[in-house]
């Protein structure tokens, strides 16, 4: 199962923050695809993502300062 | 030759931006998340900073001098900017680089940022900073209250800068994901690659440390500075007093136009127009920083970078009070939205 969280206008942490919460309600295998226009959660959301043992099956750039991340839950 | 202060801060915003260098995020990460990772490449781009400015006090390329302690300032305007950086979304130098990337929410913080500092010391509030800034412990420094070498603190600063980068790169799970490259050499990695935090602080730790000696050059005898710069600029501003514009002065306009070249080169350059409630918040956090940030005698670059660099109790004190701060207002403000947590579900998703 894929969930979108929409973050777009959010400046960090929260883009960070809502992706946690949603990964809560995940189950092991569900992917969360997360949208977000704040520069520094290139950083945040792939950290998280590595420490946590999350693979990230897919990671790019939507427009200018715009991206997109999809985290499966492990 | 003050032209110097640009060119830094052209080089400070462009690694700035590109590294995502935040030391909000490091200081509220302690609190709300426990991580360490961002405060630990702090201490490395301070330890680095020390080894800089020693070896240049040293060698009598430059005088680090002696400094009071104004405990009282360093506690109040610490506690009062962190909270802030909170609500503006970013410190000084995080506002003056997001503000580069076009994101309309840290205008706001940095005009009020701004604004404020100008109030604070060169305004009708300037009476207040001198006084509670009069309000002073002797012996400023470790090596002052101790009577050792400064070199002593380096050395520990330094093992403890080591050890905690090791202790980070042990401790990912997996290799982090990167976004797929599009550029190659030079262009990818200088507008493209991700910069690893711990070499974006060695770097910003050695720009720094270059600061001084050509800061000093012009009759400014300080490093990296930004809420004094930013005071100056307002008065200049408002008042065409060109005796205000300085090394310093150069240096923040730099870095604002130097965020703005690494964004627009990578790609991440977009006006981003928040909501109303966000500019509400940062405005605030920009009245708070500059009010904060004059009270402590500097913001996370000059106290927690420079002053800390030179192991005076302003910097650190002031820091763990802007850590303080930061946990406050992190505790109260941060929390998920519930109904973002029950986003719509989408079983398939191109982009």
């Amino acid at each position: 199962m894929k969930q979108v969280l929409e973050t777009d206008g959010q400046v960090c942490p929260f883009p960070l923050v809502e992706a946690k919460e949603a990964m809560t309600g995940l189950e092991a295998g569900d992917e969360l695809v997360i949208n977000f226009d704040c520069t520094q959660a290139t950083e945040a959301i792939p950290q998280w993502a590595a420490e946590n043992g999350y693979p990230v099956t897919h990671f790019d750039r939507v427009t200018d300062a715009s991206w997109t991340i999809t985290v499966q839950k492990s | 030759m003050i032209i110097t202060g640009l060119v830094v801060g052209l080089v400070l915003g462009f690694v700035f931006q590109r590294g995502r260098f935040c030391v909000t995020g490091a200081f509220r990460d302690l609190t709300l998340t426990g991580n360490t990772r961002w405060f630990s490449a702090l201490i490395v781009l301070i330890a680095v900073h020390s080894i800089g400015l020693f070896l240049l006090n040293t060698f009598g390329v430059i005088t680090l001098e002696a400094e009071p302690f104004p405990w009282l300032a360093a506690i109040v305007g610490g506690l009062i900017f962190g909270a802030s950086m909170v609500f503006a979304g970013g410190c000084a130098t995080g506002t003056y680089y997001r503000a580069g990337e076009g994101l309309v929410g840290s205008w706001f913080a940095l005009i009020f940022y701004a604004l404020f500092s100008a109030v604070m010391k060169l305004g009708p509030a300037a009476g207040f900073t001198d006084g509670i800034r009069a309000i002073t412990l002797d012996n400023g420094s470790l090596q002052a209250s101790t009577g050792l070498s400064p070199w002593v603190f380096v050395v520990i600063i330094s093992a403890i800068a080591i050890w905690l980068t090791v202790h980070h790169a042990r401790k990912l799970k997996t290799p982090m994901a990167t976004l797929p490259p599009r550029k190659t050499g030079l262009a990818h990695l200088f507008t493209e690659k991700r910069w690893n935090p711990f070499a974006t602080a060695v770097v910003i730790g050695i720009i720094a440390t270059i600061a001084w000696p050509l800061s000093a050059a012009t009759g400014r005898n300080s490093g990296l500075g930004i809420t004094t710069p930013s005071a100056n600029l307002t008065g200049y501003l408002a008042t065409g007093d060109a005796e205000l514009i300085d090394w310093g002065v150069m240096l923040v306009i730099g870095i604002l136009v130097g965020s703005f070249i690494a964004a627009k080169a990578s790609g991440e350059f977009r006006l981003r127009v928040p909501d109303q409630a966000t500019i509400i918040k940062s405005i605030i956090g920009g009245i708070g920083m500059g009010v904060g940030a004059a009270i402590a005698g500097g913001c996370t670059v000059g106290n927690a970078m420079v002053s800390t660099a030179q192991f005076e109790y302003q910097g650190w004190v002031s820091m763990v009070f802007m850590i303080a701060g930061a946990g406050i207002a992190a505790k109260a403000t941060i929390k998920p939205k519930q109904s973002q947590a029950a986003a719509p579900v989408a079983e398939s998703r191109t982009v």
